[in-house]
């Protein structure tokens, strides 16, 4: 029996280096967790319309399930209300990654803990926080790039890849056993912001667990392919 | 991991069931733009964040956003990224039915022929969109769907069926961005046939499962 389509799937890979920056540990692992949070976003964009009135306020949204277990509105699409001042911006974004140095509530995210995945997640089971204690890494910015179409591989493939980088600045080694990836959906208005949300969409437990010496670091790669036709 | 199908039932019965295999790059870049977004922007701040170019329909590249902030102003302001849900009548996104066979490539930008909306000979009437979800631990999935009912004279053959997006943000000054573009098209093993008043359902349905 033919193995069925993946058509988003991707790869892990994760490298460490001790203090002096050489290379100790690497590993790559297929990338295949998607969690409800995400199919959620999806379900979002497939019930926007994009064709509203111009003197239309309302939402399309989704209910997701934030990393403290609660339940959020997500949204796809939001026209801010057309009354009273002061005036309104409007606009935002659905699942953000692109996080900046030191922030650890979205973008790529690592663990310690290995429980196994089920659709339903909505944390890492242990995230390593950001920092320079004791069990915390220093987290990087997240880059995030557009490798574009690869039509040399059968079938083609869109390539879209997320680095981030994290030192351990601490005096006692760290073990990275998860991989995550958390998005943002923020909405604002002139008067304030509207949403601002954080939401696992994808974790991976990881086959190898990766240990961050003291005075090392840790560079985590996602690719995403999405398969073309 | 996550799957696509495509399922096309005529008058009621399905007649194909099958892996959606054809995303098409304009998909992969609008994704692109999504993740590249950052959230948090300074509360004045108006344009884009992050934006992709893509191929419309008609040949001609365009800019679509995946974080855009609207000018300030008293109406109603907003958009989305990637909105799918047309209405009825609408043939220009949504599920769309060409009766084109030409095989699928990633950097096609639209359906080889498109049946437009109608009650002409070579039309379908294009109905609203509906989306239905089912959620656990193990499996779960999204589907959206939409009816074409033949109301001419003479029979439709449908080969191919395309998914499109509508990428647009407004203030009530105006659009700042309506852009349309196919995300996915696939091509049916075998043609169908809608005679008249007959009806045809297109679903694409993305599955998750653990």
């Amino acid at each position: 029996m033919p193995q069925p389509l993946n058509p988003m799937k991707g790869f892990i890979e994760i490298e460490v280096r001790d203090r002096e920056g050489r290379v100790i540990q690497r590993g790559r692992h297929e990338m295949k967790s998607f969690t409800n949070n995400f199919l959620k976003i999806i379900e979002g964009f497939f019930n926007a319309y994009g064709n509203y009135p111009l003197t239309y306020a309302g939402i399309t949204k989704v209910t997701i399930t934030t990393p403290d277990g609660s339940s959020k509105d997500a949204w796809t699409e939001y026209y801010t209300s057309s009354s009273g001042s002061p005036y309104y911006y409007g606009g935002g974004v659905a699942i953000a990654t692109r996080a900046g140095g030191s922030i650890d509530s979205y973008g790529i995210v690592v663990g310690s803990g290995a429980t196994p995945f089920n659709l339903n997640n909505y944390a890492l089971a242990t995230k390593i926080a950001h920092g320079t204690g004791a069990g915390q890494l220093n987290y990087d910015p997240v880059t995030v790039d557009d490798l574009g179409l690869d039509t040399s591989v059968s079938p083609p493939v869109y390539r879209i890849r997320l680095v981030r980088g994290f030192k351990n600045l601490t005096s006692s080694s760290i073990t990275i056993n998860e991989v995550g990836i958390i998005a943002r959906n923020y909405w604002k208005i002139q008067s304030g912001t509207l949403n601002d949300i954080t939401f696992l969409i994808a974790r991976d437990v990881l086959s190898t667990s990766y240990t961050v010496p003291a005075g090392g670091s840790a560079t985590v790669i996602v690719v995403i392919e999405v398969t073309m036709g | 991991m996550i799957r696509a199908e495509v399922v096309v039932e005529l008058n009621g019965k399905e007649v194909y069931r099958g892996e959606s295999k054809s995303f098409v790059q304009n998909f992969g870049k609008i994704l692109f733009a999504i993740l590249n977004g950052t959230g948090g922007t300074p509360l004045s701040y108006k344009g884009s964040v992050s934006s992709a170019v893509v191929q419309k329909p008609d040949g001609y590249t365009a800019t679509v956003h995946g974080e855009y902030y609207t000018t300030a102003d008293a109406g109603a302001t907003g958009g989305t990224t990637m909105g799918f849900k047309a209405g009825a009548g609408e043939d220009a996104w949504g599920i769309l039915v060409g009766s084109g066979s030409d095989p699928v490539s990633p950097t096609q930008y639209n359906l080889s022929a498109k049946i437009p909306h109608g009650t002409d000979p070579g039309k379908l009437h294009y109905d609203v969109h509906t989306v239905t979800s089912s959620y656990s631990d193990t499996s779960s999935y999204v589907e959206i769907a939409r009816s074409f009912i033949n109301k001419s004279s003479q029979p439709v053959t449908v080969r191919e069926v395309g998914l499109f997006a509508r990428n647009r943000y407004q203030s009530s000054a105006g659009v700042e961005v309506d852009v349309i573009f196919m995300v996915a098209r696939d091509v049916l093993p075998n043609p169908v046939t809608v005679n008249p008043l007959g009806s045809l359902l297109v679903r694409y349905r993305v599955v998750l499962t653990t």
